[in-house]
């Protein structure tokens, strides 16, 4: 009985923590560090109760309460721009989405926070996790849903290489929480189109450069291929570093062939 | 050991003896079917039974073997006649057994007191009140599991299954290992009909940390099977993918389970982007599947594997398309095929339209998807070979792309990636492709041939690795070797006696 009743009182503390930091999150601007206390706060309260998910018969009320307080700390990560607490936050939220399905009324901020983890394992270039994430929602919703839709076209550009569509697409975004991880999507996307012009073009005009690489003037441009070491002479750039590449390729691959040879050599003697 | 295999020999002859009238009583020929397949029954128990004794899991793999040709023709006749003769130790248990068939109770009524005659001989008084050797209990349950799955009642099956998964669980034999491995199966199974799939994975994750500790490699390769699978229906592929890397699956696995873990383990590849480890690991779960039978099983492999050489950017073999168990169910790949060949991006979108359901049931659709860059790849490949100097603009006019500029970038991605050799010239504004080098002037035949040679080799170290050895077949040679002794002695005295009649015949 006691344990029963503590379990009581813990509860009721962690709903007044959440209505303080609900009503703190509400306001324009909320006030980041309190809410950070906040939710540090929080999160020790609801250790208390079936936070870690140790047995199946928590409360639904319980489940509810912990999962609007990390749907809260995901967005607060955003606000903070602090990624690493973002990727923390979604690996929790995912066994409220994913394991208590059936039992819990879906939330309005599932979509666009499960959007925002696509978006956010892009602009870090995790494919293969991007992917298995992709595995686990209906396709119906990859097809139809406007926050997941966003992130799946975008992965869709990158890889055949439309990275125009890409850029028009950065100003569309469904919401605005997911500007942060745009920006950092497009300063990846500027470096692997800069690798591309230095392989396909023997040589560029400025404008051509501006407009392909989506950069707003001449200086930032200058600035831009100066990191890259593009050499300027008459209104185009041109790239050195293809000439090296060359050289190496000439080379005789010595080492690699008398690897293979021995390799031969050992499978045929185990054959005989 | 001697004592229990010298009573044993003694039961065989004393239920020999019986069998006969038992034959006589049923007249009709169902009757004469059911009892001769009770008798087969009997006899597997048997050597259940000397198995046991003897601590040779050969006989057990036998049984195991023949236990799809029962499955066939298992009725409730047969089953309540096989509890009733076995269970005669305890009642409890065999109302519990019999408990499944209570519907069709009044209809057997007749038969039943063909089974009661029959219950008295299936064992000896001697030993109709100690109870079932754990095996033979386990192999019955399993018999009628396979009933109960197979006439779909498979919240019995469940039920059933969960009963013998206590009784399992309370052993720790090794000749239990065998049969034991093949109940997890159907313990899964079960659970999978219900929809369930997920419950039954704590009992697994215990089952194969006990599985591992004791070497027990048939259980550990049928529990880690399990468990992909079951990660895998509900699209888990990260605790899978996890699962592969943190356990070891067995070597020693038969053959059946290895090609379903390379199944199971070449999706988790093709999902993750891996396609080359992926497309090995299916060729060889399609070599080492069965080659008449599982059909169902070829099927989903092969339909992965075309979708896998479609991404790797090859073109998969017509001849797969062909082969007649193949032909319906590859369709909508085929199709595909030629759509990514073609490198036209509209018709590509249509196969993808018209085939989606199908598709989504093999849950390749999302690996599809993918595919579109690699249809654009192979167009702008096809245009490259045609054209030395082309306009951004005719680019996307013929693949279909919205815009030239989306085309610019395109062709600038494809010549990095090194599809191929290409430039595009800024000032006039088109691409222009590079003349052809000769390819022989480069490592190019020298990796092709590498590839090949070392496919071949990898090819034949498997099959030595695949081929069976009969047990103690050295043992042989040393007899041989003693009787070659034995014979040279042989020789010797014959030369002696030989050369002693020689003697004797010279006065």
């Amino acid at each position: 009985m006691e344990s029963e009743e503590s379990k009581r009182n813990n509860l009721k503390a962690a709903k007044a923590a959440f209505q303080k930091l609900k009503t703190e999150w509400a306001k324009h601007p909320p006030n980041l560090d309190v809410c950070g206390q906040l939710l540090a706060e929080l999160k020790v309260l609801l250790t208390e109760l079936q936070f870690l998910h140790t047995k199946i018969d928590a409360s639904e009320e319980e489940l509810i309460l912990a999962r609007s307080c990390l749907e809260i700390g995901a967005q607060w990560s955003i606000a903070k721009k602090d990624t690493a607490s973002f990727e923390r936050y979604m690996k929790q939220l995912k066994c409220y989405y994913l394991d208590y399905k059936n039992k819990l009324p879906e939330s309005a901020h599932m979509y666009p926070l499960l959007g925002l983890n696509l978006l956010f394992l892009l602009s870090q270039n995790r494919v293969a996790e991007f992917h298995i994430e992709l595995e686990l929602l209906p396709i119906d919703k990859i097809l139809n849903n406007v926050y997941i839709q966003h992130p799946v076209s975008l992965e869709q550009y990158i890889m055949e290489g439309s990275y125009n569509k890409v850029h028009t697409a950065a100003h569309i975004v469904p919401d605005p929480t997911y500007a942060i991880f745009m920006e950092s999507l497009i300063e990846t996307l500027r470096n692997e189109l800069a690798r591309c012009l230095e392989k396909a073009y023997p040589k560029i005009s400025v404008k051509g450069a501006m407009s392909i690489l989506n950069l707003p003037n001449e200086k930032v441009l200058a600035q831009y291929s100066k990191t890259r070491n593009w050499v300027y002479s008459d209104g185009y750039y041109s790239f050195s570093g293809d000439v090296d590449e060359m050289s190496v390729d000439e080379e005789m691959p010595y080492v690699n062939v008398a690897k293979k040879m021995l390799q031969y050599a050992r499978e045929m003697e185990m054959i005989i | 050991m001697a004592a229990p295999s010298a009573e044993q020999s003694i039961i065989d002859v004393e239920m020999k003896n019986v069998d006969s009238p038992a034959e006589e009583v049923t007249d009709s020929e169902q009757k004469g079917s059911d009892a001769s397949i009770i008798l087969d029954i009997r006899e597997n128990i048997r050597q259940i039974e000397r198995g046991v004794a003897t601590k040779e899991s050969r006989f057990i793999t036998r049984i195991l073997r023949t236990i799809l040709a029962i499955r066939k023709d298992l009725n409730s006749n047969i089953l309540t006649s096989v509890v009733n003769g076995f269970y005669t130790h305890s009642a409890s248990e065999k109302e519990f057994m019999l408990s499944f068939f209570d519907d069709q109770m009044e209809v057997e009524s007749a038969l039943v007191p063909v089974a009661g005659a029959n219950a008295q001989r299936m064992r000896t008084a001697k030993n109709s009140s100690c109870p079932l050797l754990p095996e033979v209990d386990a192999y019955i349950h399993l018999l009628l599991i396979l009933y109960l799955i197979d006439q779909s009642k498979y919240v019995a099956a469940q039920k059933c299954s969960d009963a013998l998964m206590d009784k399992l669980s309370a052993h720790s034999r090794r000749t239990l290992d065998l049969i034991q491995a093949r109940s997890f199966f159907y313990h899964m199974r079960a659970y999978e009909l219900n929809d369930q799939l997920d419950a039954c994975r704590p009992l697994f994750h215990a089952k194969l940390r006990t599985a591992t500790l004791r070497n027990d490699f048939e259980g550990q390769a049928v529990l880690i099977n399990c468990l992909l699978r079951s990660y895998l229906h509900y699209s888990l592929y990260d605790q899978a993918d996890k699962l592969v890397s943190k356990s070891v699956f067995p070597e020693t696995a038969s053959n059946n389970e290895w090609a379903r873990f390379l199944y199971y383990v070449g999706r988790i590849k093709a999902i993750r982007l891996e396609y080359t480890e992926a497309h090995t690991n299916l060729v060889q779960a399609l070599r080492k599947a069965p080659q008449t039978t599982a059909v169902g099983f070829r099927q989903a492999v092969q339909k992965l594997v075309v979708t896998v050489e479609l991404l790797l950017g090859d073109i998969p073999d017509r001849l797969i398309f062909r082969e007649a168990a193949m032909r319906t169910a590859l369709q909508p790949y085929f199709e595909l095929t030629q759509a990514v060949r073609l490198g036209n991006l509209h018709t590509f979108s249509d196969v993808l339209n018209k085939f989606s359901a199908q598709f989504r049931l093999d849950k390749t659709f999302l690996m599809i998807i993918r595919l579109r860059h690699n249809v654009i790849k192979t167009g702008i490949r096809a245009i490259a070979a045609s054209y030395s100097r082309i306009t951004p603009e005719n680019i996307a006019r013929t693949l279909g792309l919205d815009s030239a500029q989306d085309a610019e970038c395109i062709i600038a991605k494809a010549i990095r990636d090194g599809v191929l050799e290409a430039i595009i010239d800024p000032v006039n504004g088109y691409m222009q492709t590079k003349e052809l080098v000769d390819i022989y002037c480069t490592a190019e035949p020298q990796i092709a041939f590498h590839e090949r040679t070392a496919f071949c080799l990898e090819l034949h170290n498997q099959s030595v690795k695949a081929m069976r050895y009969p047990p103690k077949s050295y043992g042989k040679d040393l007899e041989s070797a003693e009787e070659r002794r034995e014979r040279e002695q042989q020789d010797l005295e014959l030369a002696k006696e030989m050369a002693e009649d020689e003697d004797d015949g010279f006065p």
